[in-house]
């Protein structure tokens, strides 16, 4: 486990584990803070990710496919920076853009513009980078007049369109994609699909989606994660069938989430 | 979309690594430069996120007076009638508390006044500090928001208020009484104060994420501090022992300077200069580093 990255891979992940410290009351908080060890905590750990490994190389772009809660949203997080992983190691190379949790900057009140300043500011481009790409923005969301709006009286497809848009336009190296193409009406979705099509000939990319078949069309290999690990990895085209036929063959557990 | 084709790498490609929970850093550090890359690492974050700031801050100004016809003026009105009903009230003080002949009506108001301007910007920040995570926490759960900049904000944001009682403080100073050269110090004055705030809110904020207690103690405790702090009174009419106790009290060093330098026009005591000076140190790094060891666990749990 050498800590030089090699020149090809972007994003390397070796026995990623994260867990989260639960604690029933504030009051555990409290006491963990003043008197807690790690050895006898005041908190229960759920660990959402156990052991995760994986490389991804530059231009490549990887799905990721699993059923819910299995970790992959916690995964998606700590690539990008927003959670940091308990155990294990990560590489990340390069500029990273989150497709994930569109609008979550957005201000109903503020015009379209303003959001896309501070949407912009948020995902870390500089003011006069988001200046030079608003009217960018604003075609590529195809909102035209509304932009000068406040956000209130958009429609929930047309706020998802300028997320969307927004995101398109940070030129990452990295991009990661959160279930992100439920986004807007058919023609805003192709338009999506296109662009990310568009964006694989030069960056990397990371994908989660439930449906195997948007994974097949813009990845070249998958990664299946159950249950915080990685149960299959390799070509898009195994991995989405092998998934296929498990929860073909494994009955919905209803009570999974009950015991972790 | 055609940018897209040529792309060049960013110019600011940066690399994240992380071992076992830590940041591994390029090579090791020894502890001198461990030391001096925590003291430096407040401003430099704060640089790199300079245009995050201002846009943050852009929105929570307009915000404040949005849906009032009248706007900034509120913010106006507000600091001149309380320093004109402290004059009224208090005019007829012949003698300041501290024992100085009154010069003018005004003289008592503006004593008031800035120990008020002092102590209201200390109140805003604690009462708002521990919601501050709250208020944003779609943003620290869902994007790569670096949290620890809202403090920083958020005083951006009180001081801009502030500063409005301020100029309001220094303009009477100038019609009524006589502006002393001393007020040319205000600056360290102000930079030392919102060092203060800035790391007591870091504080705050990172106990309020855990625990809505904080913001209930904060209710309960400032009120009883306005009287514990001298605002309405000055240090110089208690006995010396009486005296040193109420250095005890963090405000106390703030208030009395910038009564020094603006309303009595005379540099301050060099122990309460000094004092102060190492409480606003103190409360700035330690409320960055206990913030930073706190933030992982808040975005957790926020």
């Amino acid at each position: 486990m050498s800590s030089e990255l090699d020149d090809d891979v972007v994003i390397r992940v070796r026995h990623l584990a994260k867990a989260y410290k639960l604690y029933d009351s504030p009051k555990d908080w409290l006491k963990q803070q003043l008197i807690g060890s790690a050895t006898n905590p005041y908190y229960k750990s759920f660990w959402a990710l156990k052991d995760i490994s994986f490389d991804v190389h530059r231009g490549k772009s990887v799905g990721i496919i699993g059923r819910n809660g299995c970790g992959k949203t916690t995964l998606l997080q700590i690539v990008c920076g927003m959670t940091r992983p308990t155990k294990g190691e990560i590489m990340v190379k390069g500029r990273v853009a989150p497709v994930l949790a569109l609008g979550a900057t957005f201000d109903p009140e503020a015009t379209g513009r303003e959001n896309v300043l501070i949407g912009g500011a948020v995902l870390g481009l500089k003011r006069h980078e988001v200046r030079a790409r608003l009217d960018s923005i604003s075609d590529f969301a195809g909102i035209g007049a509304f932009m000068d709006q406040p956000l209130k009286h958009y429609s929930s497809g047309m706020q998802m369109r300028l997320a969307f848009a927004i995101c398109a336009h940070i030129e990452a190296d990295i991009l990661i994609v959160d279930e992100a193409l439920a986004v807007g009406d058919m023609a805003f979705q192709k338009k999506c699909t296109d662009w990310m099509d568009n964006f694989r000939r030069t960056g990397t990319m990371l994908l989660v989606s439930h449906s195997p078949s948007s994974l097949t069309q813009l990845c070249d290999t998958g990664i299946w994660i159950d249950n915080g690990r990685v149960r299959e990895a390799g070509s898009v085209a195994d991995v989405t069938h092998a998934y296929r036929r498990a929860t073909f063959l494994e009955k919905e557990d209803m009570r999974r989430f009950s015991h972790s | 979309m055609t940018n897209l084709i040529n792309r060049q790498p960013s110019p600011e490609a940066r690399v994240m690594h992380i071992r076992d929970g830590e940041v591994v850093e390029p090579r090791d550090y020894n502890w001198f430069e461990r030391l001096a890359r925590f003291l430096v690492r407040p401003f430099t974050d704060a640089w790199h996120h300079r245009d995050l700031i201002e846009a943050i801050l852009r929105r929570e100004l307009r915000e404040r007076f949005k849906g009032s016809m009248a706007g900034w003026i509120w913010a106006i009105t507000a600091p001149l009638i309380s320093l004109i009903t402290y004059t009224v009230v208090f005019g007829g003080a012949v003698k300041l508390p501290n024992n100085a002949e009154s010069h003018s009506p005004v003289d008592y108001g503006l004593f008031i006044f800035g120990g008020l301007v002092a102590f209201n910007f200390f109140t805003e920040m604690a009462y708002r500090a521990p919601s501050l995570l709250h208020e944003y926490s779609h943003y620290i759960k869902q994007t790569m928001f670096p949290a620890e900049m809202l403090p920083i904000i958020s005083t951006l944001r009180a001081m801009t208020y502030a500063s409005i009682g301020l100029a309001l403080m220094l303009l009477c100073q100038a019609i009524f009484g006589s502006m002393s050269w001393t007020v040319l110090l205000l600056p360290l004055w102000i930079v030392a104060f919102l060092a203060f705030l800035v790391g007591i809110t870091w504080m705050l904020s990172a106990m309020g994420a855990f625990t809505r207690d904080t913001a209930y103690l904060m209710m309960t405790i400032a009120p009883v501090l306005m009287f514990a702090t001298p605002v309405f009174w000055s240090t110089e009419s208690l006995s010396p022992d009486m005296r040193l106790l109420m250095y005890a009290n963090i405000l106390t060093g703030y208030i009395e300077i910038i009564r020094d330098l603006v309303v009595e026009g005379k540099l301050p005591n060099g122990w309460v200069v000094a004092w102060t000076a190492f409480i606003s140190m103190f409360f700035f790094w330690f409320g960055y580093w206990f913030f930073r060891r706190q933030q992982d666990a808040i975005a957790d749990v926020i």
